[in-house]
């Protein structure tokens, strides 16, 4: 639900230019801070783990439009450099299959990885204080999707001026003037009484679908984990202790 | 998701004028459409765009299975929709957006190799992107035909049933944690490979005609 499923041109121009602008600072810092040895040895698995993501994202449940973004489990797996490295790439394919917009792939690479790292740090702290791999990973990817979710109700926000100009711009005053209305002011003051933007309705819209989705993700990745944990215990690097 | 296939093999196999045309304008194509979108305001504007991506999309030859796929996104535009107060012209120009862009995106990789976007997109993106794309790429198809083996093994195990919601997420969950898993053996294996080959992560593509290409796939 964190994704923006926002299309190219509907954000202002300054807050998706300065969402790259973010996103790139944010990767040289995160591969700076990272080993190159490392990097080359769990290239692959980011890989694996991105192709999972992307396809995670392919399973919609369509009556309240989510689909598992599979950002958690994989930020548990990689780590916090490797997520957004991670997000990066599956942002950038996502948008080269129209999912998503290309020049909001900066903001969406900052938002999703939100969730990634802050499910990482939020299961090694819950971890440590519940001893509990159930609990600690429901709790983990819950916050985190709450925190990425709140992140991106703040993006769409702050183009709220921007949305207003763009419901109360009528046909002709556009790029290329097509004159399709006569009464051209008669329709922009009818508008002008409707034209605002709803955000709260949005808001409240997201947050009640949200929270069946982080719900929904939260119990799809405990048990995903796991399995993991039962089968291949070693990747999730519980320092030998079981839950 | 599985339409993904149809796209790669539309790719390699499509003979059309758009298949044929060289990547890279392909791309700068692709960057006017994104300009289209970007500055375009007007309704009859992003209609003809659409229009014209509609004319290029069938035009080419391109499979219509994979048509569904440029919709796809509108799913989640109609969340969108709400920030509006339902305004028919806010709508419109959302879901023309949407539209244009998918479509834009859609009918690029359906008649572009993907190595072929990813080697041009290396010439200003840092190598270590270009290789993870690549990896990322690739590990889709791969997982594919785990999901579809997977696919089966749900099916004797229950599949999803709405009656049974608890089951059908164990089901789910587990099928997510096989591809998982799966997918880690599979990366292994290729990081294996690429040791033993001396990998650099470095991401060379040779220039050939995409007749050649073809072959080679």
């Amino acid at each position: 639900m964190s994704h923006i499923h926002l299309p190219d041109g509907v954000l202002p121009i300054w807050l998706w230019a300065a969402g790259f602008i973010g996103a790139i600072l944010v990767g040289i810092i995160l591969i700076k801070l990272s080993k190159k040895e490392d990097f080359s040895r769990r290239l692959p698995l980011l890989g694996m783990m991105a192709a999972a993501m992307v396809l995670g994202a392919s399973v919609e449940i369509v009556p309240i439009a989510y689909h598992v973004n599979l950002t958690v489990i994989s930020g548990i797996l990689l780590g916090p450099s490797l997520i957004f490295l991670a997000t990066f790439v599956v942002n950038v394919i996502l948008a080269l299959f129209g999912h998503g917009g290309i020049t909001v792939i900066g903001l969406n690479t900052l938002i999703l990885s939100i969730e990634g790292i802050l499910g990482y740090l939020l299961f090694r702290l819950l971890w440590r204080g519940l001893k509990k791999l159930a609990p600690a990973v429901f709790l983990a990817t819950f916050f985190a999707l709450f925190a990425s979710t709140l992140s991106m109700i703040g993006v769409v926000s702050l183009g709220t001026s921007h949305y207003e100009e763009l419901i109360h711009r009528e046909e002709g005053r556009g790029l290329f003037e097509f004159k399709l209305m006569k009464e051209k002011e008669d329709h922009q003051t009818e508008h002008g009484a409707q034209g605002e933007v709803h955000l709260k309705r949005f808001i409240i819209i997201l947050l009640s679908l949200g929270l069946v989705g982080w719900l929904l993700e939260g119990v799809i990745t405990s048990l995903i984990v796991r399995y993991i944990h039962r089968l291949r215990p070693d990747l999730l690097s519980l320092g030998g202790e079981t839950s | 998701m599985i339409q993904l296939s149809y796209l790669d093999y539309s790719a390699v196999e499509g003979r059309s004028f758009l298949h044929r045309f060289s990547p890279g304008g392909k791309l700068i194509g692709m960057g006017l459409v994104l300009f289209g979108i970007v500055a375009l305001r007007s309704l009859p504007a992003l209609a003809s765009l659409y229009a014209i991506l509609l004319i290029l999309f069938f035009a080419s030859g391109v499979p219509v299975k994979i048509f569904p796929l440029t919709l796809y996104p509108l799913i989640f535009a109609i969340l969108f929709i709400f920030i509006s107060g339902f305004q028919i012209h806010f709508i419109l120009l959302i879901f023309l957006k949407v539209l244009c862009g998918s479509t834009g995106v859609v009918l690029l990789l359906a008649t572009t190799p993907y190595p072929f976007v990813f080697s041009i997109l290396g010439r200003f993106l840092p190598s270590l992107f270009v290789v993870a794309l690549f990896f990322t790429y690739r590990s889709i198809f791969i997982l594919l035909n785990v999901m579809e083996e997977t696919q089966h093994a749900l099916y004797f195990r229950g599949g999803i049933q709405w009656r049974h919601p608890w089951r059908s997420l164990i089901n789910i969950s587990n099928a997510f944690g096989h591809l998982i898993l799966k997918g880690i053996e599979a990366s292994e294996k290729m990081y294996e490979s690429m040791v033993l080959r001396g990998s650099r992560t470095r991401f060379i593509i040779e220039e050939k005609n995409h007749e050649d290409w073809g072959d080679d796939c």
